[in-house]
């Protein structure tokens, strides 16, 4: 009931944060990649931080729907709400396809067929004509209920009740019969096995569960930035960093992956805008023509990744419950 | 922390207006800084930059701010709000990439702000009628189009494509296609290929087999000396070797004579080109960076020189738009005036040049009047 | 005539990838990880290879005698630092944690080398001999197969003849027994950890002539050292060798009859028809998952 209380209020306050700050479309555009970033994590972290299966390959169900939706779209001119239903269902059999490949599968081998099978989507989209190939999907125009889908806000509020359905559905898990099943196959497949449990079943819908919310982000997506390549939408880079923002956060927690994406996109952000470099120099604590100065302008923006790596390494050694461990000692 | 951004994003907002005449006009530059493309991207951020400290030499005072998209266009896009509603620029150069630059340009009519791409090639880009997207470098369907022009006196029968499964290579062939079959030049092998293998030789084993007339190539980078190197082992040899852009254009590339002797390529620019300052900007880039520069380095020279001088005449946006529509240039990249032609809109005509490379430099040598070397034909090992 | 072709330019560029599969195989076999931070070790291997050519002038395969021991002594200190903390973790945070290893090393490389690639070229880079009337071997891929194939002679006599050799294998077949057995297990996890970093920087050094440098070429080869230890069985030397060679023969072999850009299909769909009917590999025992 807390927690139920907690998730309306932190929505509440995201739904009127626009209100607020006023039309910046730069804060509400970060404010996307933060909400798209934290539903993504909580998505996966239904299947890979309850059911302890970590799917490496993810970016597969957010490209099914970025993908689904802009062919229906800009092919047969479909509804996008109808367009992301049908990504919804191609991501679906995906996953059941997927599933009955990994499930199959324990430890390193099912991280390594699920990034197989992402592989393969991905170089199918590239290797097909209907799916623009390499040169990708550019939608020039598209229309919803009259609504301005030029302007952020429809983006916004729809990644954000992605977010707060993912993040309700995995409060829902916790206290249900499914999700004490999924956690008893995290602890011991073998145990819950022997208990009775239907391992495949549960597995595949965590995975079905997961899959389906993904597709909906990429979908989202897709319509918001309105170019797809592969690129873009089935990336392996787009699968290990849905896992490092559940991981960094705290994996197998309600909030963590939202906290990863809260902490981790606006740090990229900041890197790659080069901040922190302009702003030494405007303070003229480092010079701009100095060695140090080269490099914070020139270099810094390099970081973004390596300052991923290295938060991995820290939090992998040094705190398994993540970031939101450091607040919350006990479970 | 999250209010104190916001702060900070709103008094940037409130104060723009009053900035505006203060403090010397601001630009953004869109740049593949770090990703895949962060090569390239290097030498537009070179080129940017030597324009850039010119004109502060000439007294024009403006402020450029650098974004990087990491060849993201998600990114791109953030970068292109940040510039217009946070940083208050009149006028953006670049993106780099294909990818980005059509996102960007699809938004650039909503913000009003004057886009200037540099050097992506995709031709959707300058197709859509956006009035706030101007670009200076040829597209893509120029790079075959020049190659095919400049040994069609030859008489070739035969083509075999070969090129990465990219944007940019899938597009260009498929104008190349097009241009072939008006030609009359028959297909004889089409070698699409995922990039970064180790090993091209089965699929250029196929192009010997086919006994091509002219071989067309789309490679970037390093990929380009593979497959070179690869096609001499299995001992290619056709009349032709036909480079569109990228790999093939390098000095990198040139400097493998034993491979890249009489490859002929399509470019932007060269240096011995005869356009007002080619070979000075050469000599000044070589002697700052100690490389030589590539066709995207002069593209950004010219594109920055472009924007800044327009926009140090401009103080609004709108003025700048206007500025670029109607005026005229001469530089670097010869004529350049942004017109409306065959569905483009704001499309600097820009003639490409061929160049072959001669014993590890690259000589042009098509079209006649900016060159002074004469192409050689067939091709020798 | 193309089959031939299309075979031997298999075989010989197999081999380089049988290098960095067995590399990971051992690590896999004694330390039971899978690490996904082989492939930039590997780049790393290239970057050594470059920089002992074009700084020091050594032919990148006579620098192998530099950078076999440079490259043991890296992993052997990344397993003491990093690796051997999580040895008895969940897979997936010994995987999180090779990955954030892999991020640093390829995003440093960055820093340092900058991501305009590097060519290696030698006198012999892209020369060829001639056989069987028309069929063209290349003279570096040939050069790098027989040094392979060396590389691993050595390695199995290692593996069966000497006592740290016995010691690795004894760990890898099982390593409470081993432990029981007296044998330092904890120094064992190091030296394989190392020589698979020297077998992976070797794969890297090895195909430097013939490819290119950059800072995220790991990304390319890691998912085929993958592949390779799967089809030859987890752990397992030989497996890997072989596992190496035939991914290379089917790789060129769909290019020639298939399309090359579908070859990386073809390759990933074995890959999981291994998992799926003999997850042991080709050459694993049974119930070695």
């Amino acid at each position: 009931m807390k927690q139920i209380i907690l998730i309306a209020i932190i929505a509440g306050i995201a739904a009127v944060l626009p209100l607020v700050t006023g039309e910046s479309p730069y804060f509400t555009g970060v404010m996307i990649s933060v909400l798209m970033m934290a539903a993504l994590s909580s998505a996966w972290n239904i299947l890979g931080g309850y059911a302890g299966q970590y799917s490496f390959g993810h970016a597969a169900y957010f490209g099914a729907g970025a993908y689904t939706t802009m062919i229906l779209i800009t092919q047969f001119n479909l509804n996008p709400l109808l367009s992301m239903a049908a990504g919804i269902i191609i991501a679906c059999l995906i996953a059941l396809i997927t599933g009955s490949i990994v499930f199959r599968l324990r430890g390193h081998y099912f991280g390594l067929a699920s990034i197989a099978v992402a592989e393969i989507v991905r170089l199918s989209a590239l290797n097909f004509e209907f799916t623009g190939g390499a040169q990708g999907i550019l939608l020039s125009e598209v229309s919803l209920w009259g609504l301005d889908l030029n302007s952020k806000n429809p983006f916004y509020y729809g990644m954000l009740l992605v977010l707060v359905v993912t993040l309700g559905i995995t409060l829902y898990l916790r206290t249900s019969k499914t999700g004490f099943y999924l956690q008893a196959i995290r602890e011991d497949q073998d145990a819950a096995a022997s208990l009775g449990i239907n391992l495949s079943f549960y597995k595949n819908k965590a995975l079905l569960i997961s899959a389906s919310l993904t597709s909906l982000l990429g979908s989202l997506y897709a319509v918001y930035i309105r170019f797809i390549d592969t690129s873009a939408v089935l990336d392996l880079r787009l699968s290990i960093e849905i896992i490092l923002t559940a991981i960094i956060g705290g994996v197998g927690t309600l909030w963590g992956p939202v906290l990863g994406a809260v902490l981790l996109v606006p740090l990229a952000e900041v890197l790659r805008s080069n901040v922190i470099g302009d702003a030494l120099v405007k303070q003229g604590l480092v010079s701009e023509t100095s060695g140090l100065g080269i490099f914070l302008k020139e270099n810094l923006a390099h970081a973004h990744v390596l300052v991923y790596g290295i938060i991995t390494v820290v939090c992998i050694l040094y705190l398994p419950k993540g970031i939101l461990g450091l607040f919350r000692r006990v479970k | 922390m999250k209010n104190k951004f916001v702060s900070i994003v709103a008094a940037a907002l409130v104060a723009l207006p009053l900035l505006a005449h203060a403090a010397p006009i601001k630009i953004g530059f869109i740049n593949s800084i770090t990703g895949k493309e962060a090569q390239i991207g290097e030498n537009l951020t070179n080129g940017a930059a030597m324009a850039l400290e010119e004109m502060k030499a000439k007294g024009i005072q403006v402020e450029l701010i650098k974004e990087d998209d990491g060849g993201d266009p998600k990114n791109a896009l953030a970068a292109y709000e940040k510039l217009v509603t946070r940083d208050g620029v009149i006028g953006v150069v670049g993106p780099y990439t294909s990818s980005s630059a059509n996102v960007v340009a699809s938004r650039s009519d909503q913000y009003q702000v004057p886009l200037l791409v540099p050097a992506a090639a995709k031709e959707d880009i300058t197709m859509k009628g956006y009035k706030n997207v101007f670009r200076l470098n040829a597209p893509a369907n120029v790079y075959s189009s020049v190659l095919m022009t400049a040994v069609a006196s030859y008489k070739p029968k035969t083509i075999a494509y070969v090129y990465a499964a990219t944007d940019f290579g899938v597009s260009t062939v498929k104008t190349a296609q097009e241009n072939a079959a008006k030609m009359g030049l028959k297909e004889v092998a089409n070698e699409k290929y995922q990039q970064g293998q180790p090993d091209y030789r089965p699929s250029l084993a196929k192009v010997k087999a086919a006994n091509p007339d002219l071989v067309f190539l789309v490679s970037y980078d390093a990929d380009a000396i593979l497959l070179m190197r690869q096609a001499k082992e299995i001992g290619l040899t056709p009349k032709a070797f036909l480079g569109a852009g990228a790999g093939y254009t390098t000095a990198q590339f040139a400097q493998q004579t034993e491979i890249s002797n009489l490859v002929i390529s399509a470019t932007q620019w060269t240096d011995d080109v005869n356009w007002p300052g080619a070979a000075d900007f050469a000599r000044r880039y070589k002697a700052k960076y100690s490389k030589e520069p590539s066709y995207h380095a002069a593209c950004a020279y010219e594109a920055m020189i472009i924007m800044i001088e327009t926009a140090s005449k401009s103080n609004s946006a709108a003025k700048l738009r206007a500025g670029l529509k109607a005026g005229s240039w001469n530089g670097i990249m010869g004529p350049v005036k942004f017109a409306d032609y065959n569905g483009f809109t704001n499309q600097n005509n820009h003639p490409m040049l061929v160049q072959q490379i001669i014993s590890g430099k690259y000589e042009t040598v098509f079209p006649a009047q900016f060159s002074k070397k004469k192409l050689v034909y067939p091709f020798t090992r | 005539m193309f089959f031939l072709q299309s075979l031997l330019s298999g075989i010989l560029t197999g081999g380089v990838y049988a290098l960095a599969g067995i590399g990971m195989s051992l690590v896999f076999g004694v330390m039971n990880i899978s690490n996904f931070a082989h492939g930039d070790l590997m780049m790393l291997g290239m970057y050594l290879a470059y920089f002992a050519f074009t700084l020091l002038h050594i032919d990148p395969y006579l620098s192998l005698l530099l950078i076999i021991p440079t490259a043991f002594l890296f992993g052997f200190i990344l397993e003491k630092v990093f690796i051997h903390r999580i040895i008895n973790h969940l897979h997936q945070n010994q995987i999180l944690l090779t990955i954030g290893l892999g991020l640093i090393m390829s995003n440093t490389a960055l820093l340092a080398f900058t991501s305009d690639p590097k060519i290696l070229t030698t006198s012999y880079s892209s020369s060829a001999v001639h056989i069987l009337g028309g069929i063209s071997l290349s003279v570096p891929l040939l050069l790098s197969f027989v040094i392979t194939c060396g590389i691993i002679g050595i390695l199995f006599i290692f593996l069966s003849k000497t006592t740290t050799g016995l010691a690795l294998w004894a760990t890898s077949q099982n390593r409470e027994a081993a432990q029981l057995m007296g044998i330092n297990v904890a120094k064992m996890s190091a030296i394989a950890f190392g020589l698979g970093t020297s077998l992976a920087a070797t794969a890297g050094a090895l195909i430097a002539p013939t490819y290119y440098i950059h800072p995220m070429v790991g990304h390319t080869f890691l998912l085929k050292a993958f592949t390779i230890c799967v089809l030859g069985g987890l752990g397992s030397v030989v497996g890997a060798g072989v596992g190496g060679v035939v991914i290379g023969v089917v790789e060129s072999m769909s290019s020639t009859y298939l399309s090359s850009d579908w070859k990386d299909v073809v390759v990933f769909i074995i890959f999981l028809a291994v998992l799926l009917l003999r997850p042991q590999g080709l050459f694993g025992k049974k119930g070695e998952q």
